[in-house]
């Protein structure tokens, strides 16, 4: 656990989650323009963000809404999504176990891929309950305000703006993950391993399914062969 | 607000908040061998690569490339160590040209 003072282990939080902002800002972006196009009120739209924040889902709910799917339907589909946060909150929480639980409760809803991504590859001695609860403030605040932004201004943006922010969320992953391979081989290895079995998977079954298969699955085969002591003392960026 | 719909945004509340509230709960009756640690150290990279491939080429689902110069400018940026936001706004720059100029 973190020996920094509370304060500055919010704001160390904080700072890590600054980058999610450009990932996550365009991507609110394109989701309210989406729930608009729907048929959801501007309020509805934001009202969606604030109380699910889960982004892949909300986009496939509101697509399955225009193909009119019975509610039970999306709701459905949404819980078999975001079973993944079952994995990662897994993780998230191993590395803040000795704190209350109610800091736990309220921090977990915050875990999405991306504060997820960030957390479990900081430094351990940086991760506590308050450095995940200053990176979900910044991650939850930018997904609200891409949606409202997206809402309001549905109407205005042009469309080669919106396209070009597509790429964001993957060029955050890649950021993310490519410096943690640089110095080790194996990793990688299993990386490529299990971007080839993504790959294939994904044309046999639903993609959320092959993402969670893949995701278990790789990490299985990693065990065996994969070396992870002194990874983090490497990891002398983010 | 049309009910329906507030049905279906608490629904998925509800949903989605449920797994990723229960490892707050239950993660001090769990205890873990070094092979199962090792095992969720694993995960978010793991996860990571499956969350990039294969849906980095279909960003853009009707031009190929788009998803490719963008996810290997990141990429390249990455592997030299840049910040993230760097990678991120390249990233974007350039699919922005590449739209701007074919």
């Amino acid at each position: 656990m973190s020996n920094k003072n509370p304060k500055a282990q919010y704001f160390t939080g904080v700072r890590a989650g600054i980058p999610v902002i450009l990932g996550f800002v365009p991507v609110g972006i394109a989701y309210a323009i989406m729930a608009r196009q729907a048929g959801f009120s501007a309020f509805e739209t934001v009202f969606m963000s604030i109380a699910v924040f889960a982004g892949a889902s909300q986009m496939m709910a509101v697509g399955m809404y225009v193909q009119g799917a019975s509610i039970i339907a999306m709701i459905l589909a949404t819980f078999i999504l975001n079973l993944r946060h079952l994995i990662m909150s897994t993780c998230v929480v191993n590395r803040m176990k000795n704190e209350p639980t109610k800091r736990k409760l309220l921090a977990t809803f915050g875990v999405t891929d991306e504060s997820f991504a960030i957390f479990t590859t900081e430094k351990k001695e940086n991760c506590s309950g308050l450095y995940f609860l200053g990176l979900i403030t910044v991650t939850y605040s930018s997904w609200i305000a891409g949606s409202a932004i997206g809402a309001i201004a549905s109407d205005f943006l042009p469309a080669i703006v919106t396209a070009s922010l597509g790429i964001a969320l993957y060029a955050m992953f890649i950021g993310i993950l490519i410096p943690n391979l640089t110095h080790n081989l194996k990793l990688g290895l299993l990386v490529v391993l299990t971007a080839v079995c993504n790959s294939i998977l994904t044309q046999l079954m639903a993609s959320s399914w092959a993402l969670i298969l893949s995701t278990l699955v790789c990490a299985a085969i990693g065990v065996f062969f994969v070396d992870l002591d002194g990874q983090e003392v490497a990891d002398d960026e983010h | 607000m049309n009910t329906n719909i507030l049905i279906l945004i608490l629904g998925m509340a509800i949903v989605t908040y449920i797994p990723r509230a229960m490892p707050a709960v239950l993660i001090d009756k769990m205890k873990f061998t070094p092979k199962a640690e090792k095992f969720l150290r694993l995960i978010p990279y793991t996860a990571m690569a499956a969350l990039i491939f294969p849906g980095v080429f279909s960003v853009d689902s009707a031009r190929l490339e788009i998803g490719i110069v963008g996810g290997t400018v990141a990429g390249v940026l990455a592997w030299k160590k840049l910040p993230v936001m760097v990678c991120v706004l390249a990233a974007i720059a350039a699919d922005f040209i590449l739209y701007l100029v074919i």
